[in-house]
């Protein structure tokens, strides 16, 4: 980390920029409040002047408040065509709106009755925003700017250089313009209220950028280190499982029966390790993309389930398990990724396929209703007990019967898929009847044109 | 004459797992353990297949490589000899370790762990030797 940005009081050159979608979304939120701004100022000078009777230069206002809307107009232009593409860009109309909106600002403060002018507390506003948007030093000059601007006014007009337009109607001092201790005190306090405002927001607003880069450095961190696990902890255990099978099928010579079966112990010890390190590493990978909130992308389910079944069905011609699939013919498009679809159908089929013996039959069907697609995974295979039926969702949970049989599996699949089917804003459903067979529905809504 | 085999892999226990079925087969078993290796390894043997693994000094090295040889800037003899790649992709992960294997260059893939049966299979499958 830089050690200029960590000393107190000057971090104002290093200062961490604010990112492109920061800006624009400032400056999108500062247009929007423009028009507010802008028609308020169209529809106070008409109330004031004609409801509550304050006597007003109604047309040099009503100039002001169609300005601010015809600048306004031409910065939500600006900012909608394709100029507003790099953060230079977008820093630029971000300034450049800041300096429009004082210039407006200074004139509505002038035809209201200058330093007198209840108007003044408008400029603080200002002052909070460019401290969101700007870089501090950037952030403190205007600050100084607008002391600047609104002393140069006060100045001008106590002079007699530029006439004051006097607000009888708020009951005011008319001459309070002219009064030199009035115009410091006033200068004083507003002053020093821009300057410390602008002053905190800016810092809150580095705060909150170095947050941001160390959360973000964070999820880095943390995806590197899923992706050296990944190869780390599976990498030895294939190249171990693949030299017993070498053993086991005896590429490296004839084995007594006692080592033949000692080898076919430490193989299975071993691919359930494997199983439950994949499984784990799955399931990080799952959390990981719904707490890091990755958003959702429209993906076609169809395609990536062919794709499951095309590569589980040479785990099924293995097995002799008939693998029946019936998909409709149309594009099925969920809101979802393509990773986490994946192993929402590859873990239910995968499954379908392990717990149902020789000769038997696994059916993956997929329909498609008004707002929903329903994609169902049914086997004739060994069923769950109705008593673990509660608990079947559960982490490291494994039905009694799988676990009689001696079929390896870590008890993480059906919790990682509906951690995703959740996700999605799907629903999933199991039945399932001992020495029957499972049949598991899902269901996931359809991306909305 | 036995058909020549090239293992391109820097896992020395993948290497060894992958010889010896291969070797009790009868086939001729040359070894390369990077990139580079394997390239020149190539040329020197002219094996009749590659078998390729997909990690290597980088973690793409393997995918490199098979672009090297079948992509389309390749050797016509190299396009000639087929190429196995190892994956380690695991089975509910598909899609996100590795480019989608319909983009990758070669013939077949076998999955790691290995099991010297379907490798065995595959290998003679791949060499019109079935």
């Amino acid at each position: 980390m830089n050690t200029k940005t960590q000393s107190v009081g000057n971090t104002d050159e290093n200062g961490l920029r604010p990112t492109y979608e920061e800006l624009s979304q400032n400056t999108r939120l500062l247009i929007r409040l423009r028009w507010v701004a802008g028609s308020g100022i169209l529809l106070g000078v008409l109330l004031a002047q004609y409801v509550l009777q304050i006597d007003l230069p109604v047309g040099a206002l009503l100039i002001v408040g169609c300005s601010v809307l015809g600048y306004n107009a031409l910065l939500a232009f600006a900012c909608q065509a394709h100029k507003l593409k790099t953060t230079e860009a977008a820093q630029r109309v971000a300034l450049e709106q800041i300096v429009l909106d004082w210039l407006a600002m200074a004139a509505l403060l002038h035809f209201t009755g200058g330093i007198t002018s209840p108007a003044l507390i408008y400029f603080v506003i200002h002052a909070a925003l460019s401290g969101t948007i700007m870089l501090p030093k950037l952030a403190r000059s205007l600050s100084v700017l607008v002391i600047v601007l609104v002393g140069g006014l006060a100045l001008f007009e106590s002079q007699g250089w530029l006439p004051h337009v006097a607000l009888a109607d708020l009951g005011l001092d008319t001459a309070l313009y002219k009064n030199m201790t009035y115009i410091l005190a006033v200068l004083f306090f507003f002053g020093t209220t821009v300057i410390t405002l602008s002053e905190l927001v800016t810092r809150k607003a580095q705060q909150l950028r170095q947050r941001q880069n160390q959360v973000h450095q964070l999820y880095e961190a943390r995806s590197t280190f899923m992706r050296v696990a990944t190869h780390e902890l599976r990498a030895p255990l294939a190249a171990g499982i693949s030299l017993m099978r070498n053993l086991e099928q005896g590429y490296a010579g004839p084995l007594s029966e006692q080592q033949t079966e000692i080898i076919h112990r430490v193989t299975g010890r071993l691919e359930h390790l494997r199983l439950v390190v994949d499984d784990l590493l799955t399931l990080a990978a799952s959390e990981e993309a719904s707490k890091a909130q990755i958003p959702l992308e429209p993906v076609n389910a169809r395609e990536i389930l062919e794709k499951i079944i095309e590569r589980e069905m040479p785990n099924a011609e293995n097995k002799h398990v008939r693998l029946d699939c019936h998909m409709m013919e149309d594009n099925t498009i969920v809101m979802s990724g393509d990773v986490g679809l994946g192993i929402i159908f590859g873990n239910l089929l995968n499954n379908a396929i392990k717990y149902t013996p020789e000769n038997g039959c696994v059916r993956v069907g997929c329909t498609r209703a008004a707002h929903s697609i329903e994609v169902v995974f049914s086997d004739t295979g060994m069923g769950i007990p109705a008593e673990d039926l509660p608990q079947i969702f559960n982490e490291f949970f494994r039905a009694r019967n799988a676990k009689n049989a001696q079929i390896i599996g870590s008890g993480l699949g059906l919790s990682t898929v509906r951690t995703l089917v959740e996700r999605y804003q799907g629903t999933i459903a199991l039945e399932s009847e001992e020495g029957k067979g499972t049949t598991v529905k899902v269901v996931l809504p359809l991306a909305s044109r | 004459m036995p058909k020549k085999i090239l293992l391109i892999d820097d896992d020395p226990d993948v290497v060894l797992a992958l010889r010896m079925p291969l070797a009790s087969a009868g086939y001729e078993v040359y070894e390369a353990h990077t990139q580079a290796e394997g390239l020149s390894t190539v040329d020197e043997v002219k094996p009749n297949l590659i078998i390729l693994d997909v990690m290597m000094d980088t973690h793409t090295a393997g995918f490199q490589l098979a672009l090297k040889l079948h992509g389309p800037t390749a050797k016509p003899e190299h396009c000639a000899i087929p190429i196995v790649m190892l994956t380690a992709i695991h089975q509910t992960t598909p899609l996100r370790f590795g480019p989608d294997a319909d983009y990758l260059p070669v013939e077949a893939f076998v999955e790691k762990p290995i099991d010297p049966q379907q490798l065995l299979a595959q290998v003679a499958k791949l060499l019109n030797l079935t």
